[in-house]
C-alpha cells in the first residue's frame, strides 16, 4: 500500500471571462461567459513512505493546484486520492492530524503573538504530549537555530525566520507527511541551507514523507533523489534525478529542467524511464 | 450511543480547551495594544449610551408608545443587550469572511487544521471585551424593572437564559449565513451594515412598526427574537407569549439552517478556490 496514491487526478476551474468596456460589465451582469480551465489534467502519482519527491513545473502548471488537493483544500473534479489512508477532502478533520503543510507565501503562524505562542496554540490544535512537544522543539531548536525568534511576534520575523519557524510548527505534531510550497522561496542561501539540512535529518530521523514544490532546482538537488515535472497540468516526467542526468548526457539539472519546459524530449534515444508520452 | 459518549465528550472538552488557549492569546495580544483595547470597550459604552439617550429623550416628551412605557422600552433594550454582547463578542466578525478569508485565500490555512472551520473562524476573529454590553443590558434591566416594580419570580432567570440563548443563535444564524454568502460572491457583499441597522429594530416594541416589516422581522430575519418577544415574558407581559416562548425554537432553526449553508459555501470554496 502506497502512502499517496492518485489516479487520474483532475481539476477543472470554470473561469469567468469578462467582457471589455462598460456595456460589456453590463452584459455580463446578465449573461456570464465562463471557459474551463483543465489546471491538472489526469495525473497518476504514486509515493511509498519516508520518500522525498520534488514537484515541479513552470508557473502555472499546476503544482499547487495538485498539493492542494492532495492536502483536502480543493475537492478534485475527477480521478481518485488517497493519501495515508484517508480520502484528503472527505475526512478532512481526521486526515489533516497526520500531515504538516507549508505554504511558502503565507504563514501558518499568528501574526501578532509571540512565535512560542502559536507553537503551543498548535499544541493543543493537534493534541501533541507535553513532553513529545519539548522534545521535538529541543531538536528543532538545536537545528533551525529558533531559540532567539521563540519570544518575538512573527511580524517581526524575516523572511527566513519566519519560514524556520513555519517548518518547526508544521512538524510539531510529527506528520507522517510534509506538503512544502514553494518553502524557500525568497530565502538567502544561508537560510536555504539551513532548511535544506533541517528537512534531510526530519526526513532521515522520523521517517517523514516530503512533498515539495520548487522553483529553485538546488533544493532538488539537495533533497530529492525523485522529481515529477508537471507541464500545462500533464504528469512530463516522474522518476530518478540520476535518470534524468544520463538521459540528457552530463548537463546541468537546471538546462535539463529549462529544454523540458521549452518542450524538448531527450535526444539518447532511451525513451521510458519514466517519461509519459501522451 | 452509550459507545459515542466518550469520544463526543472527549471532543466538546478538546474544544473548550481550545477556546481558553485562543482567549488567553488574544488577551495577550490585546494587553500589547492596550489603549486599543479601552478605546473599544469605550466606545462601546459611548454607542449604547447614545442609544440610552435616544430612548430617554423620546420619553421625555411623550408618556408612551403604542402602550409602552418608558421603563417597559427601557427593559426591552436592556434584554436587548445581552444576546446583542454575545453577538458582539462571538460572531460580528463572521462578516471578515467573504473578504479576508474567501477572496484573499486564509480559509486554506482553515482547512489543513484538524478543527471544525467554523468554530475556527470564530475563535480567531472572536472579540470578548464586548461582552461588556451584557452588564450594560443587566443593570439596565434590573433598574427599569424596579423602577415599573417587577416582582421577580424563580423561573425569571432560567427562562431569561434560555431565551437569551435562543437570541444568541439567531444572531449567530443570521451572521453565518450572510458569512457564507461570500463563498459564491467571492468577496463583500456590503449586507452586513443593512443587517446590522434590522438588528437594531429588535430592540423596539414591535407594535411601532407596520405590518411587512413586523414580518420581515419575525420571519425573514428573526431580529424580532433578540430583543422585543422574549423580553416582553421576562417583564412579566403576556400577549406576545407564545411568539416570545418560539425564541429558542426560531434560534435553532435559524442556526441549523444557516450551518447547512455555510457546510455547501466550504465545499463550494474547494471546488473553486485557485
Amino acid at each position: 500500500m502506497k502512502l499517496i496514491e492518485a489516479r487520474g487526478l483532475t481539476k477543472e476551474f470554470r473561469i469567468f471571462s469578462r467582457s471589455e468596456g462598460v456595456m460589456g460589465a453590463f452584459r455580463d451582469l446578465f449573461h456570464r461567459r465562463y471557459r474551463i480551465l483543465r489546471a491538472v489534467d489526469g495525473i497518476d502519482f504514486a509515493v511509498d513512505r519516508g520518500e522525498m519527491v520534488g514537484y515541479i513545473g513552470a508557473n502555472g502548471a499546476g503544482k499547487s493546484t495538485t498539493i492542494k488537493m492532495l492536502t483536502g483544500i480543493l475537492v478534485p473534479t475527477a480521478g481518485t486520492v488517497s493519501v495515508n489512508g484517508y480520502v484528503p477532502h472527505k475526512d478532512r478533520e481526521s486526515y489533516t492530524r497526520g500531515i504538516g503543510v507549508v505554504f511558502g507565501q503565507r504563514s501558518q503562524l499568528w501574526w501578532d503573538i509571540a512565535v512560542i505562542e502559536s507553537f503551543k496554540l498548535l499544541r493543543r490544535i493537534y493534541d501533541v504530549p507535553r513532553e513529545d512537544f519539548r522534545r521535538r522543539l529541543q531538536q528543532f531548536d538545536d537545528i533551525l537555530g529558533l531559540s532567539g525568534l521563540l519570544n518575538l511576534p512573527v511580524r517581526k520575523l524575516s523572511l527566513g525566520q519566519r519560514m524556520r519557524c513555519d517548518l518547526a510548527a508544521a512538524l510539531l505534531h510529527n506528520p507522517a507527511i510534509l506538503f512544502l510550497d514553494e518553502p524557500t522561496i525568497g530565502l538567502d542561501v544561508l537560510a536555504k541551507s539551513k532548511i535544506r539540512e533541517f528537512l534531510k535529518e526530519i526526513n532521515n530521523e522520523y521517517k517523514t514523507t516530503v512533498i515539495l514544490t520548487t522553483h529553485d532546482l538546488g533544493d532538488i538537488e539537495a533533497l530529492c533523489p525523485r522529481v515529477a515535472i508537471i507541464d500545462r497540468g500533464k504528469m512530463l516526467y516522474d522518476g530518478s534525478v540520476d535518470n534524468l542526468y544520463s538521459q540528457w548526457g552530463q548537463d546541468k539539472l537546471e538546462d535539463i529542467v529549462k529544454r523540458i519546459y521549452m518542450g524538448q524530449k531527450p535526444t539518447s534515444g532511451s525513451a521510458g524511464g519514466g517519461w509519459d508520452i501522451g | 450511543m452509550a459507545m459515542k459518549l466518550p469520544s463526543s465528550s472527549k471532543t466538546a472538552a478538546r474544544y473548550l480547551t481550545i477556546f481558553i488557549h485562543y482567549l488567553a492569546q488574544y488577551i495577550k495580544t490585546k494587553m500589547a495594544y492596550r489603549w486599543d483595547f479601552f478605546i473599544h470597550i469605550f466606545t462601546e459604552f459611548l454607542q449604547q449610551s447614545v442609544s440610552l439617550i435616544f430612548i430617554l429623550i423620546i420619553f421625555s416628551k411623550v408618556p408612551a408608545i403604542q402602550g409602552w412605557t418608558r421603563d417597559q422600552v427601557l427593559f426591552i433594550y436592556g434584554f436587548f443587550l445581552v444576546p446583542f454582547g454575545i453577538y458582539s463578542g462571538f460572531f460580528n466578525h463572521l462578516f471578515d469572511v467573504p473578504e479576508k478569508y474567501v477572496l484573499q485565500g486564509e480559509f486554506d490555512r482553515i482547512l489543513v487544521r484538524p478543527i471544525n472551520a467554523w468554530y475556527q473562524v470564530v475563535v480567531e476573529t472572536m472579540r470578548p471585551e464586548l461582552l461588556v454590553s451584557m452588564i450594560v443590558g443587566i443593570i439596565i434591566m434590573i433598574h427599569s424593572g424596579s423602577r415599573m416594580g417587577l416582582v421577580p419570580v424563580w423561573w425569571d432567570i432560567p427562562l431569561a437564559a434560555v431565551l437569551v440563548a435562543g437570541a444568541a443563535l439567531v444572531y449567530a444564524g443570521v451572521y453565518t449565513f450572510l458569512a457564507s454568502l461570500g463563498f459564491w460572491t467571492e468577496g463583500n457583499l456590503g449586507l452586513m451594515p443593512m443587517v446590522y441597522n434590522l438588528s437594531q429594530y429588535g430592540r423596539y416594541p414591535m407594535t411601532i412598526y407596520r405590518g411587512p416589516v413586523r414580518f420581515l422581522l419575525t420571519w425573514i430575519l428573526p431580529f424580532a427574537f433578540v430583543g422585543f418577544y422574549p423580553a416582553t415574558i421576562v417583564m412579566h407581559r403576556y400577549e406576545y407569549m407564545g411568539y416570545a416562548l418560539l425564541t429558542p425554537v426560531v434560534g435553532i432553526v435559524s442556526f441549523v439552517i444557516a450551518y447547512l449553508f455555510w457546510e455547501a459555501g466550504v465545499k463550494r470554496y474547494r471546488g473553486t478556490g485557485s
